[in-house]
């Protein structure tokens, strides 16, 4: 549903930002009553762990997919250990540094099974905003968090006609899966408009 | 997308939530550049129009496909998956899409925020096909391939759309010469995209295909998409 993939920033900048996506898998389990009462609860856990944001309640039900997005990886480790201890036997998948997240399975005794490498951009990298301008866009999976909507805020800030507060919560209301960290987005408008 | 002019009071909100830059204003009213519209409704949810004037309108083929590759809330009818990829290894624990002597690969066209015509796929998808990698066949952009040499139907190539991905397998021994054409399309198309690579994590922690990246010289991020393992038949 979401690609988080292509989040952007530095490695200590990334170290505040996670997104954990849990997906039943078509045909398998995803038409099983207990399965998706065990992904619901897991809706709960992610809920109960500080989300910066979260997929909309309402969608759970609907959805095969439940996500949030987390700015402290002891947070993501709660979730997994609680995940991993229910033994709710739903596919889940952890989008942040690879170190910081294999450090996690090593400590709570679960092993990595697949993971997507980003290469990063090919092509006309010319056309791209600035660097900084895609670490806010790009934590939108679907890229509906336009450029220029964060340079109108930019400018809004600058002006005094917003808060860097709202101005974060504007950017992120694009963004309906729940996975744009509206936290980071606070830290890197402040960077940007100090 | 439709701005009716007659509501528009030009105060600027969709022309600023535009992913692809499609919307300006003229003498004080919005107008959307059809081009360079991709159909994905951000305008349509996001913009708060105080005046109502953004309207969704009936969509017909070609225009149509547009929707599904740029529209997250679109649901592809052929993957089920809301957005415009599939499972991939979200699942990978239960499914075993991606197998351990096996490479998985996603490129997106257009990505990060650029946009992308059909058609540039196809300078992909011909060279892949041709090189016999599996194409994923519950991708909406697999559906588009027309015939075993990766042709796209043509009279979609014209159609912009935020992104597309072009998702597909390899055996282990085949990843190389996938790099190769990355490497080769890197200077020829006329957009951005991005690339991700699928490994299965070995016994003892090691994911082997991050020496063949090297060796090839392309940069890993440190950020990665981790199934954990957690999930059961």
């Amino acid at each position: 549903m979401t690609h988080s993939l292509y989040r952007k920033g530095s490695i200590e900048d990334l170290k505040n930002d996670y997104v954990i996506i849990s997906m039943l898998a078509r045909g398998i389990n995803d038409k099983s009553p207990e399965v998706k009462k065990n992904h619901l609860r897991l809706g709960e856990i992610l809920k109960q762990h500080n989300p910066t944001n979260l997929l909309l309640e309402a969608a759970w039900k609907i959805s095969t997919v439940i996500q949030g997005c987390f700015s402290d990886i002891k947070d993501v480790r709660e979730i997994l250990k609680t995940i991993k201890e229910e033994d709710l036997g739903v596919s889940v998948v952890v989008s942040g540094l690879i170190s910081e997240v294999k450090n996690v399975c090593d400590d709570i005794g679960l092993k990595m099974h697949t993971v997507n490498l980003a290469l990063g951009e090919f092509g006309k990298k010319n056309l791209l905003p600035s660097e900084k301008t895609l670490e806010i866009t790009t934590m939108c999976g679907h890229h509906c968090v336009s450029s220029q909507s964060v340079e109108h805020y930019i400018d809004q800030i600058k002006n005094g006609k917003i808060s860097l507060e709202k101005a974060a919560e504007k950017l992120t209301s694009p963004c309906v899966c729940g996975i744009f960290n509206t936290n980071r987005a606070k830290q890197i408008l402040n960077e940007l408009t100090n | 997308m439709k701005i009716k002019e007659d509501l528009c009071i030009g105060c600027g909100q969709c022309v600023v939530v535009c992913p692809t830059r499609a919307i300006r204003l003229i003498d004080n009213k919005a107008v959307i550049d059809r081009d360079l519209c991709v159909e994905c409704s951000t305008c349509y949810r996001s913009a708060n129009c105080p005046s109502k004037a953004i309207k969704k309108e009936k969509l017909k083929m070609p225009r149509l496909v547009r929707n599904p590759f740029s529209d997250m809330m679109a649901t592809h009818k052929l993957t089920g998956v809301a957005g415009r990829g599939t499972e991939e290894m979200k699942t990978n624990d239960v499914s075993g899409r991606i197998g351990m002597n096996e490479i998985g690969f996603s490129i997106e066209i257009g990505r990060p925020g650029i946009g992308a015509r059909l058609g540039i796929a196809e300078k992909f998808t011909l060279l892949l096909a041709r090189m016999g990698v599996e194409f994923e066949k519950a991708s909406p952009l697999t559906a588009l391939i027309i015939d075993d040499e990766g042709h796209i139907q043509e009279d979609l190539k014209n159609e912009m759309v935020l992104s597309a991905i072009i998702e597909f397998k390899v055996p282990y021994e085949k990843t190389a010469e996938v790099l190769d054409i990355i490497k080769k399309l890197d200077k020829e198309v006329d957009t951005v995209f991005s690339v991700g690579v699928i490994s299965r994590v070995m016994e003892n922690g090691d994911i082997p295909v991050c020496d063949l990246l090297a060796q090839k010289d392309f940069s890993v991020r440190p950020n990665a998409k981790i199934n954990v393992g957690l999930g059961k038949i």
